[in-house]
């Protein structure tokens, strides 16, 4: 199942990566990862096996103490925070499980944020955009509201939108249902899905739910701080 | 159990050291401000009281004369009568050749017993000693234990005598001794001589300025019928009566500073205390999910204070005690300007102001830690209100409070209109304006934040930081609400010490007409003494080719509003034009006449204001002939006195009885062109040659001399100004600190979303510069109400003293700068921790 491809091509790629929280042991021993362009992967594994850990590398929120992650082609070790940063906003989109609205933005302008930060675009053209991308993900009628005034799901939604508009090349996702009721969780998850199939861009998920983690290109497992493909044994019992 | 909820609470110190310490920082700093104020305004007091005990002594009454002095004989006489419990007394100002003034009693040493004891320290020295061995002087104790073991046996001391050199008699015995209380806060500036000595050194051979005496209630009478005309019997607490008002009014202006310290040490106090429990809700939230009793938690959170209120008042205490050091230093300059007072150099704090200092710090540490504590336990679990609903909550308080100040606000004007309960109304009326302008702040805030959202709409970025001020105002008003205070504070007192020193330099430019001045030789604290001989006018005009000579001459004389100081004049023709008249009966010309052809004195607007004198009322007055009733027709204005002057023309002051010889000054009035340098060489030249020291000073000089003693006496404000200012700094600080780490979730997610490094840093400063700059322009309405409000409310009842309200934009512009410049410092920190900030814990935390 491994997809062959030089590290140009990947969207993201993880050689031997290894990573520990100061003063705590390795969390990572040695993943070796790639995700290429457009495809779509889900990671499952135990709670506290690293999961989490090994997005915030991709993103570049922590760097790895050994082996190299490369976002979009470049090597993130030989840059430096600002540099980093500025990758992050230009390729990725990030959709956590607890939202991370800014509570002091109307739910348009929390989606604009990242147009303003990532492209040139004038003002009328963020506007534009990000109420085209809130009307994808249906709440247009919301556009004025504080995130405090909406529900869970719609606050998932407007994070989806955000993660989004400016049409990134990797989203990385979280446990994005974790916080959601099972109904709305799939509700969402679709939403990201088509979403995420509309613009074509990759993406990495977090899940602890098989059932979704299956709708996707591949499926990879989080086990002893390394990441494994998921053997057929437990795709059968899935 | 109990000992894991502790825990629990306390192990915040670990994980987050720098904000727990601000807290205790907050403490420490409001404690020593308050306490170090208190003290320096104690010490005042302290010294004004000691000097007047040490000069007076056990006397109950004093026999006082003209300003000359009067005949030693007369003490003689008095004690052959059988009046044996006097004194006679020799006194006045001196300086030391390093330019510290000292005050030098001449006693009859063998008279003295029951007089001087304790309150100076010549109980136990070798009194005799001065008797026995001609031109001697002791020192006070302290001199020598500053001056060590290896001080000069002979001292050069500059009086009205001029100068001469005295035997210093060695104190051994007490060197050695302990650093008794008593005698250190006697400090040290009296030095004790005998008689002979004194009159030698003070330029006054054969004469006493007072004899002190001890009466029973009953012999007072007699006392006084046996006194000659020229004698008066004052008992001793008139003396001194309006130097004991100025000192009191002094010390409430000491007091108001302090209180607006205090104000703001509460402030920063309740901020820190506060954020300490507000920055730990979901502790508690979690802890009340586990089914931790509400009582245990509050145990904690009270445990916590208190030991902060504690540790911090103590540590506050150290500190204020250090810090009173300077200012007592310069309380002591003040009072020794003013007053000629004994310094009081070391100071224990009163148990009141102890009492007043611990109910701060650690009553309000207790009370701003309780009332969060109590809001957070209510709720039993997370979510709940929560910090929406604490800053919900906050932005209706601010309403509530608008109206509250409105309220106050209407109380203070209607008891400045109303002019209601003098001083003490004017301080309550300053107090009720600036707690209502403080409290409709937050208010205020709340809708320029707003204001301020909506203009930056579509620019998100500082709408982030504009809006993030806006819902976190229970951090922002109150830190704002300090800085503005202490804004205002400075540009208050900048108002009122600019009006007064420009007010100060136009009169002294009006009152000194003459083009030249000779004066005797001596410093300048006692040169009102000091007299010249009245025969030098034609000498004087010969040598400077001056065309008009005026002299004037200070004493202080009794009247029927006590002891009051009378400056005699001979003026230039045209005087009265440049005397600034603030109110007269008649127009300049009758006026001249009347105070040169009758009983009439002008009074000056102090002495007017702390006697009630008014134009037309009449003033009782000893002048030589006896005690004669002067009608009042004018008041002017002057800022030479603070207790005030009664202004006599010689004619009216000779008229009833040979004055005597002497005058205190002359004024020389060149002819036009002419070369003011070469006649005051010639004056000098022919001063050198004369018996009396004298010299020339040019009205430049002596507004030099007096700018320089106001400058000093308003350096403690511009001390107190920037300890508030610190204190505002530490307030502000903290707040944003808060501020930042409350919102470090968002800012996480701001870095996770693309913003740079710089950007966090960017955001926080703006956040600063906001508040910094909301604060400073707020500060300068209430800080020009606070002028003025010291200026015509404080100042008038307080000194008596009238002056020309002055804005000094360029000051007020100063202080707004400083404010901007102070809270952009105070974000600096945060600035720098928030980009430095571990983006993944911080996108952990729970909202
Ligand atoms: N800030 C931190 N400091 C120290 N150790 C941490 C920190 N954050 C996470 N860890 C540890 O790192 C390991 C991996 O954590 P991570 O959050 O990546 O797990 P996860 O797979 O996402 O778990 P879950 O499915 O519960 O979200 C855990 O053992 C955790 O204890
Ligand atoms: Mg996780």
């Amino acid at each position: 199942m491994e997809q062959q491809g030089s590290v140009e091509d990947a969207v993201l790629s993880l050689t031997d990566v290894a990573f520990a929280y100061p003063g705590e042991g390795e969390v990572l021993h040695g993943v070796d990862f790639e995700l290429g362009a457009g495809e779509r992967v889900a990671i499952v594994g135990e709670s506290g096996s690293g999961k989490s850990t090994l997005l915030h590398l991709a993103a570049g929120l922590e760097a790895a103490d050994r082996g190299e992650v490369h976002l979009a082609g470049e090597a993130l070790a030989g840059l430096d925070e600002a540099a980093r940063t500025r990758l992050r906003r230009a390729r990725v989109g990030i959709v956590f499980q607890s939202f991370h609205l800014i509570p002091t933005l109307t739910v348009l302008e929390n989606v604009m944020l990242p147009l303003e930060l990532a492209t040139k675009a004038g003002a009328a053209e963020r506007r534009e955009r990000a109420a085209r991308q809130l009307a994808a993900v249906g709440l247009a009628d919301k556009e004025a509201r504080y995130p405090e005034a909406l529900s869970g799901g719609e606050q998932q939604r407007v994070a989806i939108a955000r993660a989004l508009v400016h049409e990134p090349a990797l989203i990385l996702a979280d446990e994005p249902t974790g916080n959601l009721d099972s109904r709305t969780g799939e509700t969402v998850f679709a939403l990201l899905l088509e979403q995420v199939r509309a613009t074509g861009c990759s993406l990495l998920l977090v899940t602890h739910s098989h059932e979704l983690a299956r709708r996707l290109d591949r499926v990879l497992t989080m086990r002893d701080g390394i990441l494994q493909a998921v053997d057929s044994a437990e795709a059968a019992s899935a | 159990m109990s000992g894991l909820v502790l825990r629990a609470w306390l192990r915040d110190w670990r994980r987050r050291p720098l904000q727990r310490l601000l807290t205790l920082v907050g403490v420490i700093i409001g404690v020593a401000v308050v306490l170090a104020v208190d003290l320096a305004n104690q010490s005042a007091q302290r010294a004004f009281d000691r000097s007047m005990d040490e000069v007076a002594g056990a006397a109950t009454h004093q026999v006082l004369g003209p300003a000359s002095g009067f005949d030693e004989a007369f003490y003689r006489d008095l004690r052959m009568a059988g009046w044996r419990d006097t004194a006679p007394i020799v006194e006045g100002p001196a300086r030391l050749p390093d330019g510290t003034t000292i005050y030098v009693l001449g006693v009859d040493p063998l008279a003295e017993g029951p007089f001087r004891g304790t309150a100076s320290d010549i109980g136990d020295a070798p009194v005799q000693r001065l008797v026995t061995e001609p031109g001697t002087i002791l020192p006070p104790a302290s001199w020598f234990r500053d001056s060590g073991p290896a001080h000069e046996a002979r001292v050069t001391l500059e009086a009205a005598g001029g100068t001469r050199e005295v035997t210093v008699i060695d104190r051994a015995a007490e060197r050695e001794a302990p650093d008794a209380e008593e005698d250190r806060i006697a400090g040290g500036s009296l030095w004790v001589t005998d008689m002979a000595t004194a009159q030698v050194l003070l330029d006054r051979l054969g004469r006493l300025d007072r004899i002190d005496v001890r009466l029973a209630e009953a012999e007072v009478d007699a006392l006084r019928d046996a006194l000659p005309a020229e004698l008066e019997l004052v008992p001793v607490e008139s003396r001194g009566q309006a130097a004991r008002e100025l000192a009191q009014a002094f010390r409430i202006n000491l007091t108001a500073m302090s209180l607006l310290a205090l104000l703001i040490a509460a402030f920063l106090i309740y901020n820190t205390q506060t954020f300490a429990v507000l920055r730990r809700r979901e502790v508690i939230a979690s802890l009340r999910l586990v089914g931790v009793g509400r009582r245990a938690i509050f145990g904690v959170v009270l445990l916590e204070a208190l030991l902060v209120g504690v540790i911090g008042t103590l540590l506050g205490a150290l500190l204020g005690i250090a810090l009173a050091q300077v200012l007592v230093a310069q309380v002591a300059q003040t009072v020794t300007d003013h007053f000629f007072a004994v310094a009081v150099t070391g100071v224990t704090p009163r148990p009141l102001a102890l009492a007043a200092v611990f109910l701060l710090g650690v009553g309000l540490s207790l009370a701003a830690a309780m009332a969060p504590a109590w809001e957070a336990a209510r709720t039993a679990g997370p979510g709940g209100s929560g910090r929406g609903g604490l800053e919900r909550r906050a932005r209706s308080w601010a309403a509530w409070l608008a109206l509250v100040s409105l309220v106050l606000l209407l109380a203070g004007s209607g008891l400045i209109v109303t002019g209601a309960g003098a001083l003490v109304g004017g301080f309550v009326a300053l107090f009720l304006l600036i707690a209502g302008f403080v409290l409709l702040l937050p208010w205020v805030l709340v809708w320029t934040l707003r204001g301020l959202a909506v203009l930056v709409r579509g620019v998100t970025l500082p709408r982030i930081a504009v809006r993030s001020l806006e819902r976190s105002l229970s951090r922002s008003a109150p830190a704002t609400s300090a800085l503005t205070l202490a804004l205002a504070a400075a540009i208050g007192v900048a108002v009122m010490v600019g009006s007064f020193r420009g007010s100060v330099e136009q009169w002294l430019g009006q009152a000194l007409t003459s083009d030249l001045y000779v004066v005797p030789a001596a410093p300048a604290s006692a040169r009102a003494g000091a007299r010249l001989p009245q025969d030098w006018t034609a000498d004087l005009v010969a040598r400077s080719g001056a065309v008009s000579v005026s002299t004037g001459s200070s004493q202080e004389v009794v009247s029927d509003h006590g002891l009051v100081d009378l400056y005699v004049v001979r003026p230039h023709a045209d005087w009265l034009e440049y005397l600034p008249l603030l109110e007269a009966e008649a127009p300049r010309e009758p006026l001249g006449h009347r105070l040169a052809t009758e009983d009439a004195v002008l009074v000056t607007e102090p002495f007017a204001a702390h006697h009630g004198v008014e134009p037309g009322d009449r003033l009782s007055l000893a002048v030589p002939g006896g005690q004669r009733a002067f009608e009042v027709p004018g008041i002017y204005r002057d800022y030479g006195n603070p207790s005030g002057t009664v202004l006599m023309t010689q004619a009216a002051f000779a008229r009833g009885g040979v004055p005597p010889d002497g005058v205190g000054s002359f004024g020389l009035r060149l002819p036009d062109g002419a070369n003011a340098e070469q006649a005051v060489e010639q004056l000098e030249a022919w001063l050198a040659e004369q018996d009396h020291a004298a010299l020339v000073t040019r009205p430049g000089d002596i507004e030099q001399e007096s700018m320089a003693i106001f400058d000093r006496t308003f350096a403690i404000t511009h001390l107190l100004r920037v300890i508030t200012l610190v204190v505002a700094f530490i307030a502000i600080l903290g707040a944003l600190i808060a501020l930042q780490m409350e919102r470090a979730r968002e800012f996480a997610t701001l870095r996770s979303l693309g913003l740079l490094p710089g950007g966090v840093r960017a955001l926080v400063v703006l956040q600063g510069g906001v508040l910094g700059a909301f604060a400073a322009l707020s500060a300068i309405p209430l800080g020009l109400g606070m002028g003025w409000l010291l200026i015509e409310v404080i100042n008038r009842e307080a000194f008596g003293w009238g002056m020309d309200l002055r804005l000094s934009w360029a000051e007020v512009g100063e202080t707004v700068l400083l404010g901007v410049g102070a809270a952009l410092l105070a974000s600096v920190i945060p600035a720098w921790r928030m980009a430095r900030m571990r983006l993944v814990p911080a996108l952990r935390e729970t909202p």
